[in-house]
Order: structure tokens, then C-alpha cells, then sequence
């Protein structure tokens, strides 16, 4: 009979429990986990690489957003599960300045202050089958001309001045995706893991990417 | 309403200071819901004025532009810098330089990132110190929600006048400790804040910072519309008195606050109007406050005879019977005198 109100109690904390998880279980239906293009998902300068920890130190305040004088600072609004309401950008709507601004402001160690160089939301991985200098369409170099960090982070190859090429030194804002005129954005911000070059099938048997010019650049007449 | 007895006190003259608190604080809620609402258009316009240029805006961006300017002009010159000052909302913000936290949000910041992060933590001490020394100030005074909440009650007794049956249930009102725990246990299992998403003056400021700057309405618009329907359809008040995970943190802080209403018993008539006024569904006419009480001085408003007043006690007192302008306690004192014996009914109240 004892063992019997037991369990009773313990249906009854469990009923309980699980109806004060309702309100939010109700914002997990309403912001669904939604899979996401990650490039076009960046984390804010001074984010940990660990999304993970990010998410737990981030308490979805907004200020980051507020400050940011660009306005590059996007919000999981509508999707995202447990992501709902922290910050995001999106390189190729608009473009994070390096100002710095939101790291200053943010509240908690979701933004840490970082010195510009030492900022990694990223590395910019160039798909040199895309890229118009590259499959020799003409010549461009905005993204070189735009980079807010210069010959540390992109330059051009090697005695040709269109062909960009990432360096170690960048830092992933996107700058050069914001302004990459290609329609299907050749330069993006990927991991840095990853590589700074769109690896390419070794056979272009594929019939997709026309013959891109040797990698690496060498001499190629203009 | 009014005891009609003769030698009962009658209000002369100006009433009280206390009484005009909760004019005070409507000023308070309306002016900090106004601040939430013109924060996003002062950030646009700052962000306009930072980093985008006159010329390649839209016409209607100049417009804003040009109407923030003509509106903003006289208090500053340097709209990229002053507008600083003030950021955020109540959930996190910065007010003249002073960073200020929802202890909620520092408690589920901690249970989510499994760590203490020393910075944020002491942007929730002053919100913690008022809360323990005045109790639910923050639900009564300051909250954005509770601004709408009220209307939003104001609003059912108009649909009540109007001769709409509204039911008005009584839960157990330490539900909301379940939601607080159930929050915390799930964003330490979750890794994410999730309290942010279902606590309504968080989910106010960034809706309105969403509607105005991001494009619009997140998901948290529609968690707060359920809440209100739940208040107007099933229980008065009913979120901040069953659901509210931050109301329930800040009624435990306030659990020994130091300012508290208190009822004098000798100026008290037992006309209830107390009862009837307070959101919380307490009984502050059979002196039962407890820590649910946030100090809003509704019912020191509503008082004919300026029974209730502030006291400076850790203590609620223990119930006083009747109160001494009303019938119940003369007709006790009547029998008193007039049969000796006769313990007075002061419990049968």
C-alpha cells in the first residue's frame, strides 16, 4: 500500500514536472530546429569555436544587435530549436565591420574581446572553378579590395592581380562575400578547418566545373 | 462600500503619499515600456547615422532619418556616441553606464554554461539587492509584460462589463517554482538559456527590438499572445501568478524583504476593496501578504480609509481579526461590554 502512494506521488511529480515544461516545449514547436546553410549562419567576432558553448554562455538579450552599426547582427527568430534568439551573421546579406562594438557590449562570455587579427569567425574558402579571375571571365579583385584586413588575409596569385587568394591571416567576416559580384557567391566563410580553397574533384569528369586553370597560379597569359 | 457609521473617520482633505504610489508607478511601467519601444528606432537611426550613408538610402529611410533628426536634435549632437548610454532591455542592458541583469537571466546563464562568469554575475547584483530588501518591485514596477498583463486585465473588465462570462480560476500558485526549476534543470540539460524564450518581459523587449529593427516578429510574439489569452480566458493574471519563472525567483528573494504593506487594524473596515483590487488574488484585508506580493501599492490606492501602509519589517504580521471601523469587530466589542465573558469573534472573520 506504502510502495502503492509511492508511486502514486511519483506519477503525480512526473505529471506535474512535464506540464511546467510546457511553456518551453510550446517555444520549441514554434521555433523548429531548421537545417542551416552553416557559411550563412556565422557566429558573431569573438564567439567561442565551440558553438555549443556559445549557446549556453549566450542569453538572448539582443545587444549585440543593437550596437552593431552595420546592422549585420541577424536573430534566430522563427527557427533554430534551442538556438532561438541568439545572433547570427549573414556575410552575404551584409557583412560583420570588425568594429568590435558587440564584443564590448555583450553582457556575458558569449562575446569575449578579441583583437582584430586574433578574431576567427571563420576563414574566406574560395571555389577557384567560380571565381571570374579565376576561370578567366575577367578581372575583379573587389574582395581583395574590400578586406578590411589587407595583405595579411587576401591577396592575388602569384604575377596575376585578379586572382585572389585567402591567407592565413583572415578572419572571416565577409566582407568579400558581401561584395563578391558572382551571383553564386565563389568566396564564402567556411570553418577553418576546412581550407581556404574549395577542394576540386581530381577527374573533372563530373561535367560541371569547366577546366580551371592550374592551381596555384602560375604565368598565365592575360 | 464605506462603513456609514458617524464616528467613523471620514478622508479629509489630501490623501496620503502612499496612496498616490501607484500613480507613480504606472508612470514608471509606462515610461520603461516607452523606453523599450523608442531603444530600436534610436539604434536604427544611430546605425544610420554610423555607417550608412545619406545619399544611398531609400526615400523612406530618409524620411526615419530626417524625423529622427528634427526629434533628436535638441538633446543631442552626437547621436553615434550618446545613444550608448542606454542599451538593451530588462533583461540585459546598460542604463548610463551601469550594466544591469535579470538575476533570471544570470541564474539560467550559470545553469546552462555549467560555470560562473564573475562579470555577468555582478550585473544582476543591484536588480538582487532591490529585490531582496523590496521585494517584487521588479514584477510590479518595472516589468514591460506587467504593463500589458494590467491593460490586458484592465480589458477582461470591460469584456465583463459588457456581459461576457469570463472564468476566473484559482491554481496553485506554487506552479511557477516548478516552471523555475524545470527551466534551470533544462538548460543545464540543454546547454541553452531556454528561460530566455518563456519569460515574458525578456520575450517583450527583443519582440519589440524584432518588430522594429530585425524584420519583425519572432516566435517569442506568439508565446506572449498565448499568455495573454491564458490570463483573459482561464485565470486573472494568471502567468505571473502560476507560470512565471522569474516572478517565482523573485518572490522567493523577496520572501524576507524589508518594505512591506502592512494593515492598521484600527483605521481598517473590512470593505475588501483591497482584496478585489489586488492582481495577485491576495488578502491583504485578513493581512495576508506573504511573498507573492510585489509591492505594487494597488491596494493602498484603493483603501477608503488609509488602512494600509509601508512598513519597514522582515515580517508580515499575524492575521488581526476584523478590522475596527467595521461592523463586525462593534458589533464584538458591542457584546464585550455588554456581557462580560464574551472572548470577541475576532477569529470568525
Amino acid at each position: 500500500m506504502r510502495r502503492r502512494t509511492f508511486l502514486e506521488r511519483l506519477m503525480q511529480g512526473a505529471v506535474l514536472a512535464g506540464a511546467a515544461a510546457v511553456p518551453v516545449g510550446f517555444n520549441y514547436l514554434m521555433a523548429p530546429t531548421a537545417k542551416a546553410d552553416p557559411t550563412r549562419h556565422l557566429r558573431p567576432p569573438g564567439a567561442p569555436h565551440d558553438d555549443r558553448a556559445f549557446n549556453a554562455a549566450c542569453i538572448g538579450c539582443g545587444l549585440c544587435g543593437e550596437v552593431c552599426p552595420p546592422r549585420c547582427i541577424r536573430f534566430y527568430r522563427h527557427q533554430g530549436g534551442h538556438k532561438v534568439n541568439t545572433p547570427y551573421i549573414d556575410p552575404e546579406q551584409k557583412a560583420c565591420i570588425l568594429c568590435g562594438l558587440c564584443m564590448e557590449v555583450c553582457p556575458t562570455d558569449a562575446l569575449v574581446k578579441t583583437p582584430r587579427d586574433e578574431i576567427r569567425m571563420g576563414i574566406a574558402q574560395i571555389d577557384r572553378a567560380a571565381c571570374y579571375p579565376w576561370v578567366d571571365k575577367g578581372v575583379c579583385g573587389a574582395c581583395a579590395v574590400v578586406c578590411p584586413l589587407g595583405e595579411k588575409a587576401i591577396g592575388f596569385a602569384f604575377a596575376n592581380m585578379y586572382r585572389p587568394v585567402v591567407k592565413k591571416g583572415c578572419v572571416g567576416c565577409g566582407q568579400c562575400v558581401e561584395v563578391c559580384p558572382h551571383p553564386d557567391k565563389p568566396i564564402r566563410i567556411v570553418d577553418v578547418a576546412l581550407g581556404t580553397v574549395v577542394p576540386q574533384p581530381a577527374v573533372p569528369g563530373g561535367g560541371a566545373p569547366p577546366p580551371a586553370p592550374a592551381a596555384g597560379g602560375g604565368l598565365l597569359p592575360y | 462600500m464605506v462603513a456609514p457609521g458617524s464616528e467613523d473617520r471620514p478622508r479629509q482633505g489630501r490623501r496620503p503619499f502612499r496612496a498616490q504610489l501607484n500613480k507613480l508607478r504606472w508612470l514608471v511601467l509606462s515610461l520603461v515600456f516607452l523606453m523599450l519601444l523608442a531603444l530600436p528606432f534610436l539604434a536604427v537611426y544611430q546605425s544610420y547615422v554610423a555607417a550608412h550613408a545619406y545619399d544611398l538610402m531609400s526615400p523612406s529611410e530618409q524620411h526615419f532619418y530626417d524625423f529622427m533628426a528634427w526629434l533628436t536634435g535638441p538633446i543631442t549632437d552626437n547621436p553615434e556616441q550618446d545613444f550608448n548610454l542606454v542599451k538593451g532591455t530588462t533583461w540585459s542592458g546598460t542604463l548610463f553606464g551601469l550594466r544591469l541583469s535579470d538575476p533570471l537571466a544570470v541564474l539560467s546563464q550559470i545553469a546552462a554554461e555549467h560555470r560562473v562568469f564573475t562579470a555577468f554575475l555582478l550585473t544582476g547584483l543591484i536588480p538582487l539587492v532591490a529585490t531582496l530588501l523590496l521585494g517584487r518591485i521588479y514584477c510590479g514596477w518595472i516589468c514591460p509584460a506587467t504593463f500589458l498583463y494590467e491593460l490586458n486585465d484592465n480589458f477582461a473588465v470591460v469584456l465583463r462589463r459588457l456581459g461576457i462570462r469570463l472564468p476566473h480560476r484559482r491554481l496553485d500558485t506554487r506552479f511557477k517554482y516548478l516552471v523555475l526549476l524545470v527551466g534551470l534543470v533544462l538548460s543545464a540539460a540543454t546547454g541553452a538559456v531556454v528561460t530566455a524564450a518563456i519569460y515574458p518581459p525578456a520575450i517583450i523587449g527583443r519582440e519589440i527590438y524584432y518588430a522594429v529593427a530585425a524584420g519583425g516578429f519572432g516566435s517569442g510574439a506568439a508565446f506572449f499572445l498565448v499568455t495573454l489569452l491564458f490570463d483573459l480566458l482561464v485565470a486573472r493574471r494568471g502567468f505571473c501568478r502560476y507560470l512565471c519563472p522569474g516572478g517565482a525567483l523573485y518572490s522567493l528573494l523577496g520572501r524576507y524583504r524589508l518594505v512591506r504593506i502592512q494593515r492598521v487594524v484600527g483605521d481598517c473596515n473590512d470593505c475588501a476593496k483591497c482584496n478585489a483590487v489586488c492582481e495577485f488574488g491576495l488578502d491583504p484585508m485578513r493581512d495576508g501578504f506573504g511573498q507573492e506580493c510585489n509591492n505594487c501599492s494597488a491596494c493602498i490606492a484603493v483603501c477608503p480609509t488609509d488602512a494600509l501602509v509601508f512598513r519597514l519589517t522582515p515580517r508580515d504580521q499575524a492575521p488581526q481579526g476584523p478590522g475596527h471601523l467595521g461592523r463586525e469587530y462593534k458589533r464584538s466589542q458591542a457584546l464585550q461590554s455588554g456581557e462580560a465573558g464574551e472572548g470577541g469573534r475576532t477569529e470568525a472573520a
